[in-house]
């Protein structure tokens, strides 16, 4: 039996909380069937699960796990852009719907700090990486279906710049952001710029679409690529790895990312076993000794071992320039907070509930 | 045999890396391109036509190129390490906070680091070899601080722009701001040349407006100054710029008289690290224009500030041993010493600083320091004249004058201060060589309520010692002062034991402006310092019980004669008074039995004679002990002499010898 039900999308379940409905991010309907997930071992499965029902739980366990904003991917599409080998069915064969999770949320305030403070404020990513992997569990226990959390770490195959998964694709196809001029960095148009996690469910669930429109570039980026040729994440990359073109339609026309400039700049990874190899090659102790103990690599040592695992630094000059990232309405926590007890109330008027 | 690398198992050739190595880098994802938005939009087509504009993943490149995945992904793992340099993020630091980059002035780069030092820089640098219980005792004295002479002029330039910096007669008023300007112009001009900090830049300059913004641009840049005195030719410079190290040189224009220019240009032929001559008058083959590199030059593009501890100054000094001697000195030893001097000077913002001792000299830069600490008006007298520093001192009210005693016997044995209205001149300071009491107190008198005192150091020292304006007139004439503040003195016999007061010995001194050794001179170097950490001045000298110091000679100009040490000063001041002299030097000549007699040098005057019987018997009369008499007396037509007028008794000991 096919059933139609109306779904909110995921920008629509916290803007028409915050009482947006209807200012351009219309409702999406869904048409789809209940699924019939085979139980993952040790596991019974619950029967006759309701998509819609069963993603409204999920998304709702999302939010109150600290996620700003969640949605499902559409598999097909994601299977058909991804490159082989970095397809969700290459790591869960029988996977049936990528549920993305998106975090973040800094202060007015954080946007102000040096870079090397800023690093710190980006670091959300492991609160996403965190709700996922509660997810997970969530699923299996809730709907008796298997599901993982996606690794958000490289392929350890392919190096350091290559990610099992796209994120950002799952994240894309999923509605929770669009590709700005700044390297293709999602933003949304409420909440900004986010970390993204992904979570791989054998369950069915009904997916969101991307974004209607794409809120990169800004009126005010616009105006200024106009007058100078460049947007503010152009004029303010330390690397200067960004470029492109805006339409006469004021919509992205073209975007050029340099990642290897990026990367010799904001990443640090590759620190680590350059600086020893630079430690085995030198023939001066001195040298060797500055390159291992020196006050900048000492640090990478702390890092590694009793630090928290944040970085050095990063350079977030692209978004700490972006009007988008620095001023989307629902980036300030208190918004956020009141958006999800709307949704938490709007979920009791209508008798859901979930066993999280 | 050896194991075949990861690369060689892969088949990957260097010549592989060379040639796939770009392809495989664009067609990564460290390049991306992207039209439209196709994927929001979900235009599966044009995401297809876009694949390799947003990178491909390595197979799909091995697919697209004909290589293996394998050697793909080490191919292009091994360009990302190569391009990867670790220290790059660390320029993150510097932003954010209010920070940002902006092209048009190029990212802030990490303040030391990245502004490197030159190629003999760190051999400079290694002559700054400062005691550590000395390094300690000067910074927790608060002697040593963290300025430099770019911050005194930076800050004089915010605080009076428009205040004169320097006002050299026969020159146009040169301002703080404008100094300030010009100086860091200049700076700029100089790095775009290559000149980098720790570089030694060499002036040959009068003591005009163009020296002091050369000065205050290589304390901008962190190069080293160092100076070539006016009469030098190629013969003397030649040495100096070699031993120095010399980056570029700064000199006047060609005259009718000389083209330093040319000279210059001639030795930079010769010597290879000498890239760049920079001269006052206009550019021509081989030569910079100086005004041309100022104007041409972006203020916007000067490099960091040096720090310091860095390298500031090396002079070669006035001395009169054989070989020159190169004094390095850093900001701190530099500024420590005229800083804790200047509650003596109470020179105020605004007054005006005469000087007739020439820029090339450290005496000179001294005193261009006082003026720059106290954000006065720095008055250097270009060429010295009698009549010229009569002058300045009449019309130019200065509160001070820096002078040396030779300038002031030329004044008053010209009568050039008699009815001219110097009532502005609170201090003269007489420095550079010895000063007779008799002159100090003669100078005083022209004065009316101006204070003549001395001061006493060396182009390895500085100002040690220094006479004090509030001390009855007799400490002030018949001695040269007590130690500075920030330094000390003491007097030892020649065995090292200490002096009781009022009893000749060595004068050693030590300080916050004591050089930390020679600049490659071994020779030099051995002995100079104390084991206890004392600079061995070579100066003999008495110390009151007050602390007052008064130089009685040198060291190496005492004669042994058969164990009796002569000190031959006195002897020499008393014969430079007879009637038929000009000029005397007494210096030791070899003796098979004595091992050292006495030998007097004369420049007689103008068709006067002077038999040795003559002299002894004058002597005698004057009361002077027979043993200090000289056995032998050798007229010469000049005495040789340094630029700064010392006699070069080496050449007269080489030549009785």
């Amino acid at each position: 039996m096919r059933r139609s039900v109306t779904l909110r999308g995921p920008s629509d379940i916290l803007a028409g909380a915050a009482g947006k409905t209807g200012d351009g991010h219309g409702c999406v309907h869904w048409d789809f069937s209940p699924t019939r997930a085979r139980p993952a071992p040790g596991m019974s499965r619950t029967p006759d699960i309701d998509p819609a029902a069963a993603k409204q739980a999920i998304i709702d366990y999302c939010l109150r796990k600290g996620a700003m904003v969640a949605g499902v991917a559409d598999l097909a599409a994601i299977e058909r852009i991804a490159p082989a080998g970095h397809r969700p069915t290459d790591l869960m064969p029988r996977v049936k719907s990528v549920i993305a999770v998106a975090v973040g949320g800094a202060t007015a305030g954080a946007w102000r700090v040096p870079a090397k403070a800023l690093g710190y404020f980006g670091s959300t990513e492991s609160r996403a990486y965190k709700i996922v992997y509660g997810l997970a569990f969530f699923i299996e226990h809730k709907f008796g279906v298997p599901a993982i959390y996606c690794p958000p770490d490289m392929d350890p195959e392919l190096g350091a710049r290559y990610p099992l998964q796209s994120l950002k694709l799952h994240a894309e196809l999923a509605g929770l952001g669009a590709r700005s001029l700044a390297g293709d960095i999602l933003l949304h148009p409420d909440y900004g710029y986010m970390y993204y996690a992904s979570c791989f469910t054998e369950l069915a669930l009904p997916p969101d679409k991307p974004l209607a429109e794409n809120p990169c570039p800004a009126p005010s980026c616009v105006a200024m690529f106009r007058r100078d040729g460049r947007t503010p994440c152009m004029k303010f990359c330390p690397a200067q790895c960004l470029s492109g073109e805006i339409g006469a339609d004021g919509k992205q026309a073209a975007m050029h990312y340099d990642m290897a400039a990026c990367a010799e700049l904001t990443q640090q990874f590759e620190t680590v076993p350059q600086l020893l190899r630079d430690a085995i090659a030198t023939d001066n102790p001195e040298e060797r000794e500055a390159l291992l103990l020196g006050e900048r690599n000492k640090v990478l040592w702390y890092r590694m071992t009793v630090g928290n695992g944040g970085l050095f630094a990063q350079c977030f000059e692209c978004m700490r320039v972006c009007p988008i990232a620095t001023n989307a309405p629902l980036a300030d926590p208190l918004k956020r907070g009141a958006a999800q007890r709307a949704a938490a109330s709007r979920k009791v008027q209508h008798g859901g509930a979930d066993a999280a | 045999m050896a194991a075949p690398t990861r690369r060689e198992r892969l088949g990957v050739t260097p010549e592989m890396i060379e040639a796939f190595g770009p392809i495989i880098f664009d067609l990564s994802t460290n390049v991306q391109d992207r039209r439209g938005d196709p994927v929001r939009l979900l235009q599966f087509d044009e995401i297809e036509r876009q694949r390799s504009g947003a990178g491909l993943s390595d197979p799909e490149i091995a697919a697209r190129i004909g290589l293996a995945a394998d050697q793909v992904t080490f191919i292009r793992v091994l360009l990302e390490q190569r391009r990867f340099k670790p220290a790059r993020y660390y320029r993150l630091f510097q932003l954010g906070g209010g920070r940002r980059f902006r092209t048009e002035r190029g990212m802030e780069r990490d303040a030391y680091e990245e502004a490197q030092f030159g190629g003999d820089a760190l051999a400079i640098r290694d002559a700054l070899r400062f005691r550590p219980d000395h390094v300690r005792r000067e910074i927790e004295s608060g002697s040593w601080t963290a300025d430099t002479v770019a911050t005194y002029l930076r800050h004089w330039a915010g605080e009076t722009p428009q205040a004169a910096a320097v006002a050299a007669p026969g020159h146009a008023p040169l301002s703080y701001g404008a100094a300030l300007d010009r100086a860091e112009r200049l700076a700029a001009a100089l790095a775009a040349l290559g000149v980098r900090r720790g570089d030694v830049v060499t002036v040959q300059l009068p003591s005009t407006p163009d020296f002091v913004v050369i000065y205050c641009a290589a304390a901008r840049l962190g190069a080293v100054l160092s100076t070539l005195h006016m009469p030098y030719g190629p013969g003397e410079a030649e040495p100096l710029l070699r031993h120095s190290r010399a980056r570029a040189v700064f000199c006047g224009a060609a005259s009718d008289k000389s083209d330093a220019p040319a000279m210059f240009a001639a030795l930079a032929e010769r010597l290879p690290n000498l890239r760049h001559v920079i001269s006052a008058g206009p550019e021509r083959p081989g030569v910079h224009a100086l005004e041309a590199l100022i104007a041409g030059a972006d203020r916007a593009t000067v490099p960091p500030l040096p720090v310091a501890f860095d390298a500031a100054l090396m002079c070669y000094t006035s001395g009169t041993s054989d070989a020159p001697k190169a004094v390095p000195h850093s900001y701190q030893s530099l500024l420590a010493n005229p800083r804790q001097c200047l509650p003596v000077f109470a020179v105020k913002p605004g007054e005006r600083i005469v000087s007739a001792a020439p820029l090339t000299h450290a005496f000179g830069l001294f005193v261009a320091n006082v003026a720059l600490m106290t954000g006065a008006t720095f008055v250097p007298l270009p060429a010295f004249t009698p009549p010229a520093l009569a002058a300045v001192l009449e019309q130019d009210r200065p509160t001070h004058a820096f002078v040396a005693p030779a300038h002031v016997a030329a004044l008053l044995k010209a009568g050039l201060l008699d009815g001219r209205d110097v009532t502005s001149l609170r201090q003269v300071i007489v420095s550079g060589s010895y000063c007779a009491p008799e002159l100090k107190r003669a100078l005083e008198e022209k004065l009316g309520c101006g204070r003549v005192y001395e001061l006493w150091g060396m182009t390895e020292t500085f100002a040690v010692l220094l006479g004090d304006p509030r001390e009855p007139a007799r400490e002030r004439h018949d001695w040269i002062g007590r130690a500075t503040p920030g330094s000390a003195a003491r007097i030892t016999d020649l065995d090292g034991n200490p002096a009781p007061a009022n009893t000749e010995g060595e004068l050693q001194v030590r300080g916050c402006s004591v050089f930390g050794g020679y600049f490659d001179n071994a020779a030099a170097n051995a002995g100079i310092f104390t084991d206890d950490g004392w600079l061995r001045t070579g100066d003999l000298a008495v110390m009151s019980e007050t602390g007052h110091v008064r130089i009685t000679g040198r060291i190496k100009d005492i004669i042994n004669r058969g164990g009796v040490k002569l000190n031959p000063s006195d002897v020499e001041a008393l014969i430079d008074q007879h009637e038929a002299v000009l000029q005397s030097a007494i210096v030791p000549m070899p003796d098979p039995i004595l091992g050292e007699r006495a030998c007097c040098c004369v420049v007689l005057k103008p068709g006067q004679t002077l038999s040795l019987e003559m002299l002894c018997a004058w002597l005698e009369r004057q009361g002077v002990a027979k043993f200090k008499w000289p056995e032998r007396l050798v007229p010469i037509e000049a005495m040789p002499m340094t630029p700064t007028r010392k006699i070069i008794k080496g050449a007269l000991i080489k030549m009785v010898g």
